[in-house]
């Protein structure tokens, strides 16, 4: 334990010595507390993960059966609810930006309200909606529409858990295009469809790609909605669950690095998208 | 070209007036002249005529806000291009030849942010134009402009309208570019109050609103006492003035003179007027002078002739500063 913790600090100390090289000279240099505070932050913030790094046995990782299937329904449903949440998150961020009217205070709060509904809350509600014997689940079952335990249910669960989030984000990427420009282009012969496409979203992408990022992030770790609506098919989330009361905490292991592996390249892709300067 | 717009909201406006060539609307800030252009554009809901039956993409109309509102994302000649139509080669060939009657083709390839507020204002202008409007609308054009640049800016602007022979209404409160037009519309209380060429307009006030607009500081009451060979002598709360004009006899007039045609005289045939006020502005002084039944006269002098307060002086004005308009005593200050 000792020998542990000696690693955790060598690795804290590592990571602020990191820090204070990596700040580019030009920069005006920040004051010795702000460094301090940060690294610490940084420090305390990494911490259970450096804790996994220490305690995966690296030697003895074996997969779980069913471990590689979770993986492919994890990335690929999540895929597909990004599509769906994009397909109506959108309209609705850009009518929320872009239109007042009354009760528009109320549309905020209904947008807000799957953000607070507590996931396990939100999962028993939608089986409420959407189960075998729920108002609109009885009738979408007759149309051939499953929503418990099914490829769709767990499309709709992770749906839920992102809509707002996207919702919320893209709303402000809107409202940061300055209508005058949309107002210029209608007078320069553009029709809407033409100004959404040519100024609005190029305008709004790095509002909009953060949203995205925040979506898959989201959906793709979303537990406790699926877990009540869609046990199964099971991602990677419930499959972790799955293996530990299953087999153990060792058992966890080789999925949760594959879910770092598969999960942190697009938000890291479109979080350096958005850092990087716009040239204008 | 006649237009007339009438709108309800944000601001009550029913206007009408002429558009030949480069006219300027001339108001005070809130007086509407944007509502007015963003409603000609088909941006505000109003009635009136022409385009009114149009969506705003259909007006053919070039609007060139203030600030000028270019593309941010778009390099100055996809600026230029985008009301275009076609392949992407005939449009930048367009663009740049748009951009090179403004001698602007040099700056094709920079971005909004990396080219001066004047410069700007041309890319705006070039990307108006692309479409062939049959009105070019510039709200407050030499607003961002700082003073080193002003004449130039906009000497160029004004040429770049004229040689595109599009008629141009630009809404502004400087009275400079104003005298720079062919025709001036004044805006008042909502309503075009008086429009003719600046000649016209910025020397025949037509109303108190008027002259007040065109910034004569000094708007008083006078009766006529003898007119005759195109001149009026003036009685004017005791003084007595001169005018260019011929009047009858005892007509009650308003008198509008402006503060920097007013100047002094060591002794005159009236009683003399107290200096109350004075004031420093760069090379002149700013004095305010009472007489014994004139409220207040204000007059914008070379520092060099100026007393202090409590002198007695004899103001005069040449006739010609001596600017006569129907009396609406409901905008005189008594």
């Amino acid at each position: 334990m000792g020998a542990s913790k000696g690693n955790i600090a060598t690795v804290a100390a590592g990571i602020a010595y990191l820090v204070s090289r990596l700040a580019p000279s030009t920069m005006h240099r920040p004051t010795g507390w702000i460094v301090l505070t940060g690294t610490l932050a940084l420090a305390v913030l990494m911490l259970p993960f450096a804790g996994l790094l220490f305690a995966t046995p690296w030697l003895h990782l074996h997969l779980q059966a069913g471990d590689g299937a979770a993986i492919g329904i994890s990335v690929g449903y999540t895929l597909v609810a990004l599509l769906i949440v994009v397909i109506f998150g959108t309209p609705l961020a850009w009518w929320l930006a872009r239109h007042s009217f009354r009760g528009k205070l109320l549309v905020d709060a209904l947008v807000l309200l799957p953000l607070l509904a507590p996931p396990l809350t939100m999962g028993l509600m939608l089986s409420m909606v959407f189960g075998p014997y729920g108002w609109a689940g009885e009738p979408l079952r007759r149309l051939g529409l499953e929503l418990t335990n099914t490829p769709q249910a767990f499309v709709l669960a992770q749906v839920y858990g992102a809509v707002p989030y996207f919702v919320v984000t893209a709303r402000a990427a809107f409202e940061g295009v300055p209508q005058e420009l949309e107002h210029m282009a209608l007078t320069l012969g553009r029709g809407p469809w033409s100004i959404f496409w040519r100024i609005t979203l190029p305008l709004s992408s790095l509002g909009l790609a953060s949203g995205l990022a925040l979506a898959w992030v989201r959906a793709m770790g979303e537990f406790g909605i699926v877990l009540i609506v869609a046990y199964f098919p099971q991602g990677i989330p419930v499959k972790l669950w799955a293996n530990l009361q299953d087999s153990g905490l060792d058992a966890t292991y080789p999925l949760l690095w594959l879910f770092f592996v598969v999960a942190l390249p697009l938000p890291l892709a479109l979080g350096l998208l958005s850092r990087r300067q716009p040239v204008y | 070209m006649r237009l007339h717009y009438r709108l309800q909201h944000p601001v009550r406006l029913d206007v009408s007036l002429r558009l030949d060539g480069f006219t300027v609307l001339y108001g005070q800030s809130g007086s509407g002249k944007t509502s007015l252009l963003k409603a000609i554009a088909g941006l505000l809901p109003a009635v009136g005529t022409p385009w009114n039956e149009l969506p705003a993409q259909r007006r053919p109309i070039g609007y060139l806000p203030q600030g000028c509102a270019l593309f941010p994302h778009l390099r100055v000649w996809q600026n230029v291009a985008f009301a275009l139509d076609g392949t992407r080669v005939w449009r930048r060939a367009r663009a740049l030849q748009l951009l090179d009657n403004l001698d602007m083709a040099t700056l094709a390839e920079r971005w909004p942010s990396e080219i001066s507020g004047g410069q700007q204002q041309r890319v705006a202008l070039a990307r108006a134009l692309a479409r062939q409007p049959q009105l070019l609308l510039l709200d407050e054009p030499t607003s961002a402009l700082d003073m080193m640049a002003r004449e130039d800016v906009m000497g160029e602007l004004i040429d770049g309208i004229r040689r595109s022979g599009v008629p141009a209404l630009a809404a502004s409160h400087d009275l400079h570019l104003a005298s720079m037009a062919d025709s001036i519309a004044l805006l008042h209380a909502g309503q075009v109050i008086q429009q003719g060429s600046p000649a016209q307009v910025i020397h025949r006030p037509v109303s108190a609103a008027a002259a007040s607009l065109l910034g004569m500081r000094n708007i008083l009451k006078a009766t006529v006492l003898v007119s005759e060979n195109g001149q009026s002598e003036l009685d004017c709360h005791g003084w007595r003035l001169h005018a260019a004009a011929t009047l009858p006899a005892g007509t009650r007039t308003g008198v509008a003179i402006p503060a920097e045609a007013v100047t002094l005289a060591g002794n005159g045939p009236d009683r003399p007027m107290t200096v109350t006020r004075l004031r420093q502005e760069g090379f002149f002084t700013r004095i305010w002078l009472q007489g014994e039944s004139l409220p207040s006269l204000e007059a914008l002098l070379p520092q060099t002739s100026v007393g202090k307060v409590g002198d007695q002086c004899w103001p005069q004005v040449a006739p010609a500063h001596v600017h006569l308009f129907t009396l609406d005593a409901s905008l005189i200050p008594a």
